[in-house]
């Protein structure tokens, strides 16, 4: 029988401080944010209100999360993911069009991204599948049963489309993947299919962006120009990596440095299917959204177009300094010079009023959550709980990464928020359900409930 | 922790596994706090610039160029100020819209062709009509709350009072052109700029450029002004004091304009400094009209108003020239003045027949009736005894064939040719034929009229030759002086008294019973030399070259009237003129003679 009160009473003394410390200082700065970066589209107090709500609401969802014992999610795991499914089919079904994507359903009132949801639903579903199957885990059906979860999710949420979404889902499965025994090889062979297929489109467009391909006497000039001139091109170039990986096993083998022959034909295969595959992303993609991808190695060839958003993120960011402009103060931002500043900019509205000070608090911050997320991994009472909880770090990880390499001109810029920082209502409810249900994995590491 | 004492293996291959992962994202971590460091500390100052730059917005406003005065300081160019209908974009939205041009349009009864490209929001100011009336932009003003966006603005403006006369001289304005930009961004012009073109207006731009002013602003994203930080007024250029005497410059105007064909050049020296005291070429230009549809007009017009004959235009110099052959021949050949020839009216060199100018000949010359007459055949005779050389040196002494390095831009330098510019150019050999008439100054020399004044000026002052300039002095607005011209001489001609003397009294001569008689002046005594260059395909050109008081000279003066015909009868009387204005006599009517050359 379990009383009010020692529950609370649980809670306040089992909580795990630094997180929720971390936690609510990400939080904090992010209102301040957001204050100051609706302040110049003169509607600051909507925004900041929604925010506070959105904070007030996650707390609640987040002390139920807590309460909740997070083993009955294993029990019906089968139902989770059915609902979740349902959750991704109604969104294309009832969903509302925003800038041609269907992302939002709304509830009158209210209006939420289903994806925000189903993230965590399926780190919990994955966790489960993982926990339950963990002897058999460095087998490849195993894996394949792994990405047929995945895929399940991972089609539905293309169809909106939201490409950036399921950038962080493929990386958290990886990451549980590894640490729920999975054989790393075959983790590699996956990572380098998915590379070939979405980089060799982009190194060619890279490439195509350098000055030596208009010299064609260059060996990238005629590799660019082979590769566009005939697909062939990009096979004969796999076909000789695969030879070339088979030579220097057999080269190997002879040094007595005995490798099983599996290793070059998984890798062999990985080649090929990659390069299969990137011809149809090379296809699919539109020219304009390949330059988009790499643009942000060269914003200033396209300064006003695709280019723009990072150059002024980068002028935002830079311009901070070491203390920052100060509050309100911060010229990109309040002169609109920073694009989508209170979601995905976020960082940049800190890292120009609050300067490094602040930007590289966030960081710190940010990863303060993802060790303490990482050590209630690590002291949780079942694998499943370690599980659940290294998705969630990995997650956040993986969102927070993201988002600052795209602000900082690292890595294209895609639309992935900064998790309790950026404006928006859905990801700062499921964030603080994703706290819950860490707080709810520490606070049963001792003790069944 | 349950699990970990249930399953000891598979916990601790978790936790290796885990220490992984940890490591993994502590070095992404890492990665991205470098790169946040090397942004905000590495390079915070070159993004702090940039975010500076791209919030701050000047408006322009121009500055009045110098001011030109002549040597009485009366003002040759000056300022006037006109409105100009501007877009602002910072204090509007959008482009502005078809509507509010077609009203700007209807105001002013003009045709409103807005040049608005896409990256308006971050640029300059849209300029869309000039050279506004008083009343319209009162009308605009009315109209404001139509006209959004539009604002009308005071532009400085060139005048130019005695505008064509002085069109050469000064010069005129335009905007600045791409190409000129390319060349001069480095001198800190700018798109929008104003630049000087042809005469003092080109050559001391620099000087005249003002510092210009204007709003410090702070501007969003969209362009909208959001803060005002400061005004700086723009700065007036440096007068200009020129050399340039206005009712000379205007009396060669008239008698160049009312000459046999309008079209010629005159100059105007100071003997003794090289001071431009005139300098004129016909027909001018009004330079008022720069940058309007007018001015298009001179571009197409067959007499080529634009062009600056004084010092850009290439004529031979004929019979002026055979003042070189006369000192060549006292000076090499040392030949008595006295000596007697007899002009035929023609001249026999092999199988050909070279004619002197009157057909029936002169009878009996010395050296000084032949040069006060222009006898063509005694000069003929003469110019074979000294052969080319010796003729090329003493032009070259005079410094024909190379510019008179005045201060004006686009100087011609002239030609003298040689044998060995013929065998180049022509593969054929220098003939007698061609020392023949190259000693009357015919052939392929190629003189200024600039050159022919700054040679009779040489002549005057006994072989002392100054380089001509026509800026005095400039002073800034603060009263400092920015330049100052301080009197230069090129190397001198060197000959002796006796040529000199001679010399002096062979073209007084001239105009006293020779071919420049109608440039007799009561009560002053004028030396010169009449010339005509002859034109094969049509009539030919007058020249006279003359300086006055022979005893002590004071003026020197060169012209030319294109196709004038003979340059006593055509020419004569522009320089006549110029001495009138000059000593200030009342203007005569001319002394009854003959038409000479």
């Amino acid at each position: 029988m379990i009383h009010e009160k020692s529950f609370f009473h649980r809670f306040i003394t089992g909580v795990d401080i630094w997180l929720f410390a971390a936690l609510a200082a990400l939080v904090s700065i992010g209102v301040f944010a957001v204050y100051s970066a609706s302040f110049n589209y003169g509607v600051s107090s909507k925004y900041i209100t929604v925010q506070t709500a959105a904070f007030l609401l996650g707390l609640v969802c987040m002390l139920a999360t807590a309460s909740f014992n997070y083993q009955y999610y294993k029990q019906f795991d089968k139902v989770i993911y059915a609902l979740s499914l349902i959750l991704l089919v109604s969104v294309l079904i009832f969903g509302v069009k925003v800038n041609g994507a269907k992302r939002w359903i709304d509830l009158g009132p209210l209006s939420f991204q289903p994806v925000e949801i189903t993230k965590l639903v399926y780190i919990l579903v994955i966790a489960s599948f993982l926990d339950k199957n963990w002897r058999n885990i460095g087998k490849p059906s195993a894996l394949a049963y792994t990405f047929a979860i995945l895929m399940g999710h991972f089609c539905l949420i293309m169809m909106q489309p939201a490409f950036s979404s399921t950038l962080a889902y493929f990386l958290v499965t990886l990451v549980l993947l590894y640490a729920s025994g999975a054989e790393p090889f075959y983790l590699l062979c996956i990572s380098l299919f998915c590379g070939l297929t979405v980089g060799i489109p982009l190194f060619i467009e890279f490439l195509k962006l350098q000055e030596f391909v208009m010299n064609p006497v260059s060996l990238a000039g005629h590799f660019v120009n082979f590769v566009q001139g005939n697909v062939i091109g990009i096979f004969y170039a796999a076909v000789a990596v695969v030879v070339l990986l088979f030579a220097v096993w057999w080269f190997l083998w002879k040094l007595k440095t005995k490798i099983s022959i599996i290793y070059p034909v998984l890798l062999g295969f990985a080649v090929m299917f990659g390069c299969v595959a990137s011809i149809s992303v090379e296809k699919t993609l539109k020219d304009y959204q390949r330059k988009r991808m790499v643009v942000f190695l060269y914003p200033e060839t396209d300064s006003r177009g695709a280019g723009y958003n990072v150059i002024q993120s980068k002028i935002a960011i830079g311009s901070g300094k070491v203390f920052g402009k100060g509050f309100l103060k911060g010229t990109q931002t309040q002169l609109g010079f920073l694009p989508e500043q209170h979601t995905d900019f976020i960082f940049s509205v800190i890292g120009e009023e609050g300067g490094w000070v602040f930007s590289q608090a966030v960081i710190v911050l940010y990863f303060i959550f993802i060790w303490r997320a990482l050590v209630i991994s690590r002291e949780a009472r079942d694998r499943y709980g370690s599980l659940v909880a290294i998705g969630i770090a990995a997650m956040f990880a993986f969102y927070a990464l993201i988002n600052i390499s795209m602000v900082a001109g690292l890595m294209p810029v895609a639309g992935v928020p900064l998790l309790f920082l950026s404006y928006g209502g859905s990801s700062m409810v499921s964030s603080m359900i994703a706290a819950g249900i860490l707080f709810s994995i520490h606070m049963r590491r001792y003790t069944y409930y | 922790m349950v699990w970990q004492r249930e399953d000891k293996f598979a916990y601790e291959m978790f936790t290796e596994k885990h220490k992984m992962i940890l490591v993994f994202f502590a070095l992404l971590f890492i990665l991205i706090s470098s790169r946040i460091f090397y942004l905000q500390i590495v390079k915070g100052n070159h993004y702090k610039r940039i975010s500076e730059q791209q919030r701050m917005y000047n408006t322009h406003e121009r500055a009045p160029r110098g001011i030109i005065y002549s040597d009485n300081g009366s003002t040759m160019v000056g300022n006037d100020f006109s409105y100009v209908a501007l877009f602002y974009p910072f204090e509007q939205q959008e482009t502005p819209s078809d509507e509010t041009i077609e009203q700007l349009s209807a105001i002013l009864k003009r045709d409103i062709k807005p040049n608005i490209d896409r990256s308006w929001r971050y640029g300059r100011v849209v300029k869309l009509a000039e050279n506004l009336t008083m009343e319209e932009m009162f009308k605009i003003q009315e109209k404001k709350l139509v006209l959004s966006g539009i604002s009308v603005v005071k532009e400085p403006k060139r005048v130019y009072p005695f505008a064509e006369p002085n069109s050469h001289v000064t010069g005129y304005t335009g905007e600045i052109r791409a190409d000129e930009i390319e060349r001069l961004s480095e001198k800190g012009y700018k798109m929008g700029d104003y630049i000087g073109r042809g005469g003092v207006e080109q050559q001391y731009d620099e000087y005249l450029q003002g510092v210009d002013g204007g709003w410090q602003l702070e501007v969003n994203a969209k362009g909208h002004q959001t803060k005002a930080f400061k005004y700086v007024p723009p700065e007036i250029g440096g007068s200009i004091q020129l050399t340039i005497s206005q009712n000379l410059q205007n009396a060669a105007y008239d008698a160049l304009k009312n000459s046999a064909t309008g079209r010629g050049a005159a100059v105007v020296l100071d003997t003794k400094t090289g001071a431009v005291k005139a300098l004129v070429s016909s027909p001018g230009f009004d330079a008022n009209k720069a940058g309007t549809r007018d001015f298009l007009k001179y571009l197409k017009d067959k007499k080529l108003p634009l062009f600056n004959r004084a010092l850009q235009a290439l004529y031979p110099p004929g019979s002026v020239f055979k003042i070189i052959t006369f000192v060549a021949g006292l000076e090499v050949l040392n030949i008595d003045p006295k000596a007697a020839y007899y002009c035929t009216g023609s001249f026999e060199l092999g199988d050909r027949w070279y004619t002197c100018w009157l057909k029936t000949g002169h009878g009996n010359v010395n050296l000084i009736s032949a040069l006060a007459q222009s006898c063509n055949t005694y000069f003929y005779e003469l110019g074979l005894k000294l052969g080319v050389r010796n003729i090329g040196k003493y032009a070259a002494d005079f410094h024909i064939g190379e510019k008179t390095d005045i201060d004006f831009p686009n100087e011609k330098k002239g030609f003298i040719p040689t044998p060995e510019w013929k065998k180049s150019r022509t593969k054929m050999s220098w003939l007698q034929g061609d020392t023949v008439i190259f000693s009357i100054g015919q052939g392929a020399l190629d003189v200024t009229p600039l050159q022919m004044a700054a040679m009779i000026s040489a002549v005057a002052n006994r072989g002392v030759y100054y380089r001509p300039y026509i800026v005095d002095n400039i002073v800034n607005i603060k009263g400092e002086k920015m330049y100052g011209h301080t009197v230069e001489t090129k190397s001198a001609v060197e000959l002796s008294d006796k040529t000199w003397s001679l010399l002096h009294k062979s073209l007084i001569e001239t105009v006293e019973n020779g071919t420049g008689r109608r440039s007799k002046l009561p009560g002053i005594k004028v030396a010169g030399k009449t010339g005509t260059a002859e034109n094969p395909q049509k009539v030919d050109h007058a020249w006279f070259v003359t300086y006055a008081p022979a005893d002590n000279p004071e003026i020197a003066i060169a012209v030319i009237v294109e196709h004038g015909g003979g340059g006593g009868l055509n020419a004569v009387p522009v320089a006549r003129k110029i001495y009138e204005a000059y000593f200030g006599l009342e203007p005569q009517e001319e002394p009854d003679a003959q038409a000479k050359r």
